[in-house]
């Protein structure tokens, strides 16, 4: 915009920069849109076109096969599950968190503070935390995952430094007029929070529908595997079939690859549709952390 | 102060914090379940890091399970695959600053420079989207695309190169590391330094643009150095992490033919974990001996960015 008002040509750089930015999109997008035609072609038009761009014959066969296979259907439950009941408590945890540390001052602050910051440096890894969920008797329950990711010390600290920013003496007048800090917190400090709670919201949801590593190691099951579990599986599983199907009868197997293609697709689809008309938000929360910083 | 006051003075000082912690008692309130949280699912996991200096028995527990001194870590430094996998990481980790981290910056300037409005904002999107998905959508993905039958050898095969095996080939995973996590990630990393450039005084380039300076003049001389502490600070940042990074994307893009060079310390604290006969003690002492070193590698990453003018690791 700025740049505008200085010059109006338009000068070979802008040329330059078009074509590279453009290629440099494509180069993003073509991996999804390859994605999304292999999941719609037969096995016959995938093997025989030597350049697939797009199928000539589209067909669900694939999505077929995934829906019969039925395990996606687990994943979505059990994926749905960690959402609904993770979220919630993410942000339960770090609201009432990061607003008691936006406080100015409380005895202890400083050391709590501190020993929270130390978290970020140092951690026990996956196997202590693997031993404290069995001894909770949580592991293959999706409590060991609800429970295990309770506050992002990233997240918190964002939402602190925007509690900071909140006028203190609409705050102190609540206090006069007998409010307690619960109810400051809920009547006037999120209500005028909106914006910073909407980014963490989306990045906890974000975090939530990509759960996969806690999922693999604290919950054997299979049928309580995560959506992202699944679609690891069916990949890996297909690869096997793959093996398979190139020395026995290559017509009678599914096709493995349009079936990965189409897991790939379902895992991603939420994402994809929401995010275009969020994208403006998850941005914000970097630039409300890198302007604090 | 007086001394005889001395005695009195920390009674009457007791007196008032235990006033000031019951005037504050309702932040005390809303501090427990994030400090609950935090106690049990951070420092309990901390304290069983202890178990690296003991012989785990499964029937005594962590706490119980006697004390050993350094018998682990002599196993662990015998051990020839542990020093493969340090020296993996950190061969991989330097290919990430050298290879991935200038790519953001670079994309920020072209970015900022670029002057059609609403196809910048499309393309934004598509740039920072794929940071969202997780590394097990984005290996199936890029497994795809490059796979015997995938796009990319059928490029290469009507270019009469031939097919090419990208994902079975032990030379071809570092790049390969490297140019996915710049295809997903640097879009995303671009907004800190579009932040950064967003802050910077329109009137400079009102000046140079009088003085003559052409655009390009103006990003060398004006933009960049602009965003020189931003870029060095996330530099810091980045030589802080230069232990760990990259499990979910390793883990995911590994398979049976690259085994040999696709375990890093993390992979390899996975595999004596939970694909060996587990020795919880060993893993232990070799989780925590990474634990240690990526603390200090943190801590002196944060003081020097500190001294850069950034503000650290802690916002």
């Amino acid at each position: 915009m700025r740049r505008r008002a200085l010059t109006n040509r338009f000068e070979l750089l802008d040329v330059f920069l078009l074509v590279v930015l453009t290629l440099w999109m494509l180069i993003i997008a073509i991996p999804f849109i390859n994605v999304i035609v292999v999941s719609f072609t037969t096995q016959k038009e995938y093997l025989e076109t030597p350049l697939l761009l797009f199928p000539k014959s589209p067909t669900l066969d694939s999505y077929r096969a995934l829906i019969k296979d039925g395990r996606i259907w687990g994943g979505y439950r059990t994926t749905l599950t960690i959402v609904g009941l993770g979220v919630p408590l993410n942000l339960f945890l770090t609201t009432s968190m990061a607003y008691a540390l936006s406080r100015r001052y409380f005895p202890g602050k400083k050391i709590l503070f501190t020993l929270i910051l130390f978290t970020m440096l140092f951690n026990g890894g996956i196997i202590p935390l693997y031993l404290v969920v069995k001894k909770l008797n949580l592991t293959n329950k999706i409590w060991s995952v609800v429970f295990s990711y309770g506050i992002n010390t990233f997240y918190m600290i964002i939402m602190m430094n925007y509690f900071k920013t909140l006028p203190e003496s609409l705050m102190e007048s609540a206090r006069l007029d007998g409010a307690g800090e619960w109810t400051i917190l809920f009547r006037i400090v999120l209500p005028l929070s909106a914006p910073i709670i909407a980014t963490i919201t989306l990045f906890y949801s974000v975090d939530r529908w990509n759960e996969w590593f806690y999922a693999m190691i604290f919950i054997r099951d299979k049928g309580m595997a995560p959506l992202q579990l699944v679609l690891r599986s069916i990949v890996m599983d297909a690869a096997v079939l793959d093996a398979a199907s190139s020395t026995v009868d290559v017509g009678e197997t599914a096709f493995t690859n349009g079936i990965k293609m189409a897991a790939v697709l379902a895992t991603m689809l939420p994402i994809m549709c929401v995010f275009p008309f969020l994208q403006k938000h998850f941005a914000k929360g970097v630039m409300i952390g890198a302007i604090k910083a | 102060m007086e001394r005889s006051d001395g005695k009195t003075s920390i009674k009457s000082r007791l007196k008032n914090l235990g006033r000031e912690i019951w005037r504050h008692r309702a932040i005390y309130a809303l501090l427990i379940p994030g400090l609950v949280w935090y106690f049990v699912f951070c420092y309990i996991p901390m304290g069983g890091l202890s178990l690296a200096f003991k012989q785990y028995k499964a029937n005594l527990g962590i706490w119980a399970s006697p004390w050993v001194g350094f018998a682990n870590y002599k196993h662990v430094f015998r051990d020839t695959a542990f020093w493969a996998s340090i020296r993996r990481t950190l061969i991989i980790n330097a290919g990430r600053l050298l290879f991935c981290f200038p790519f953001p910056v670079l994309l920020s300037l072209m970015i900022n420079e670029l002057r059609v409005g609403k196809y910048k904002k499309v393309m934004q999107t598509v740039f920072t989207f794929p940071h969202f998905l997780s590394w097990v959508i984005v290996a199936s993905i890029i497994t795809n695309v490059l796979s015997y039958d995938g796009l990319v050898n059928s490029i290469l095969n009507l270019l009469g190169v031939g097919t090419v095996n990208f994902l079975g080939n032990q030379r071809f995973f570092q790049p390969l590391l490297y140019i996915s996590e710049i295809w997903k990630a640097s879009g995303w990393s671009a907004i800190v330094y579009m932040a950064a450039i967003s802050g910077i005084d329109v009137e400079q380039y009102e000046a140079a643009e009088i003085d003559g300076a052409t655009r390009l003049q103006r990003i060398i001389h004006i933009t960049l150095p602009s965003i020189m502490p931003t870029i060095v600070v996330m530099f810091i940042l980045a030589t802080g992490n230069i232990m760990t990074a990259g499990f979910d994307q390793v883990f995911n893009l590994s398979n049976a033919a690259v085994k040999a060079v696709s375990e890093t310390l993390d992979m390899y604290i996975y595999r004596v974990t939970f694909q060996s006969v587990t020795d919880f003690s060993f893993s232990m002492a070799v989780s925590l001996f990474k634990s240690v070193i990526n603390m200090v590698l943190l801590f002196l990453a944060d003081r020097g960015a500190k001294l850069m003018g950034g503000s650290g690791l802690f916002g």
